[in-house]
């Protein structure tokens, strides 16, 4: 196979005859990426990352959802380790049709995340204890005082969470000065509008 | 003593830049999608470190980083032999990650305390990212060190660690550095990676050889390289060379 890329054309590919077969669905499981972009800031949603166990997801979240602007701690939950309430419409909150509910077993601290917007991201708003999903709905309701209208909610146990280290967050140190990884920092269509004028001009 | 701190500060720096520009051609290539962009990202972070410290030189006199980045040929650079090596299959190139990076990561600490300020400050600053780089490797190394994939990277490991012991080749500067509380010394650092390295290594079903039975690949810090290096220099600086004066 030929190719301009000098690093393809060392591998030396054999020319393919036909396509290569692909399994059907060969990802690993998906993890859920939830990122501080300021001290003291809600950790917000930024998207997923495919990975075999939550440390390497953390290592792709780090530079797939951490590599512009600043970052100051980043959270990681297992996709099916996240509890998702149903999706209201219009002027409706999910917590119009949560029920109040008691519960006297073994509790356990869960992170409660709320969307605001559909289409935006969920935002981290507290914790609760709480004995279940259902249950951890409820004290939501009662405790974490909300003021907007609230279209989704995800529940996630607190020990399903890997959370970066306090010491480990110097790694996102160097962050505001990696500009170049920014479009904007080339200033191409500067430069492209440069380039015609010396074009037209000569 | 400033051709002391020179010497320090070329062979820090042609590290990070062939090692950056070698791990970079796994742009593109990388086992998945979420890998690529990690191991690119610090790929570039090390072509950046780079110019940190060419940066430094500049200000002693040395030309001007892309000059000496692009316009050098392979024995004036002083980097170890380790780096050079083609990137390989990716168990090599995590491996050569892992010893490198380790070494990297208790060099700056050491370069943390320096008595020349400029270079205590920028190796402070630039330890967090070399930080993550460990992090990376560790996580990959504990993942593939065991099961299936162990007799790889044993082979891997095996294949590398006579180059890695290449990166304490001491400079003909050596005392002076040390008995001006500059840099701690190859072989303090050495002793540092080698306990840093086999702790990582004692969580895995991988074995580290009798260090002491094996030759040191050396002669990089002396411009004294591998057939590996210049190829990637032309490659390299094809784009410079072609319009130095380019500005993109």
């Amino acid at each position: 196979m030929d190719s301009l890329d000098p690093r393809i054309q060392r591998l030396n590919f054999p020319k393919w005859e036909k396509d290569l077969e692909k399994n059907h669905l060969d990802q690993l499981e998906t993890y859920e990426v939830f990122v501080q972009t300021k001290e003291g800031k809600p950790y917000q949603h930024e998207g997923v990352v495919h990975a075999s166990n939550s440390d390497m997801a953390f290592l792709f979240a780090k530079e797939q959802f951490g590599r512009r602007y600043t970052c100051t701690g980043m959270w990681i939950a297992r996709s099916s380790d996240v509890s998702v309430s149903q999706t209201t419409e219009a002027d409706k909150s999910v917590y119009d049709f949560v029920e109040a509910s008691a519960n006297s077993d073994q509790l356990e601290s869960c992170e409660v995340f709320h969307l605001y917007k559909r289409g935006k991201q969920h935002r981290h708003v507290g914790a609760v204890q709480a004995a279940n999903y259902e249950h951890a709905l409820s004290e939501s309701k009662k405790t974490i005082d909300e003021q907007k209208t609230v279209y989704n909610v995800w529940v996630i146990k607190s020990s399903d969470l890997l959370k970066s280290a306090e010491e480990d967050k110097v790694i996102w140190s160097t962050l505001p000065e990696k500009q170049f990884r920014d479009a904007i920092a080339y200033k191409g269509a500067d430069k492209i509008k440069e380039f015609k004028e010396k074009q037209a001009n000569s | 003593m400033t051709e002391a701190i020179k010497d320090l500060l070329y062979k820090i720096a042609d590290d990070q830049l062939i090692i950056g520009h070698r791990n970079s051609e796994w742009t593109g290539l990388g086992p998945m999608l979420e890998e690529d962009i990690a191991f690119s990202s610090m790929a570039q972070d090390k072509v950046g470190q780079s110019l940190a410290f060419y940066n430094l030189l500049h200000d002693l006199g040395e030309s001007d980083p892309d000059t000496v980045a692009f316009m050098r040929n392979a024995n004036q650079f002083h980097n170890c032999q380790l780096v050079e090596l083609p990137i390989g299959e990716y168990d090599f190139s995590l491996v050569r990650h892992f010893l490198f990076d380790h070494a990297e990561m208790i060099r700056f600490e050491m370069l943390s305390n320096s008595a020349v300020e400029e270079i205590a400050q920028l190796a402070r600053k630039l330890v967090g990212e070399i930080r993550y780089h460990v992090m990376h490797a560790d996580v990959w190394i504990k993942q593939l060190g065991v099961g299936d994939t162990r007799e790889r990277l044993q082979k891997a490991l095996e294949m590398a660690l006579p180059y890695a012991l290449g990166i304490f080749e001491e400079s003909k500067y050596e005392q002076d550095l040390i008995s001006n509380d500059i840099f701690s010394g190859e072989q303090a650092l050495r002793d540092t990676w080698q306990s840093s390295i086999t702790t990582v290594l004692t969580e895995t079903e991988l074995q580290l050889p009798d260090l002491t039975t094996l030759t040191p690949l050396i002669g990089g810090r002396y411009g004294d390289h591998s057939d590996h290096l210049q190829p990637l220099l032309d490659e390299m600086s094809e784009v410079f060379k072609v319009d130095p004066g380019a500005d993109w």
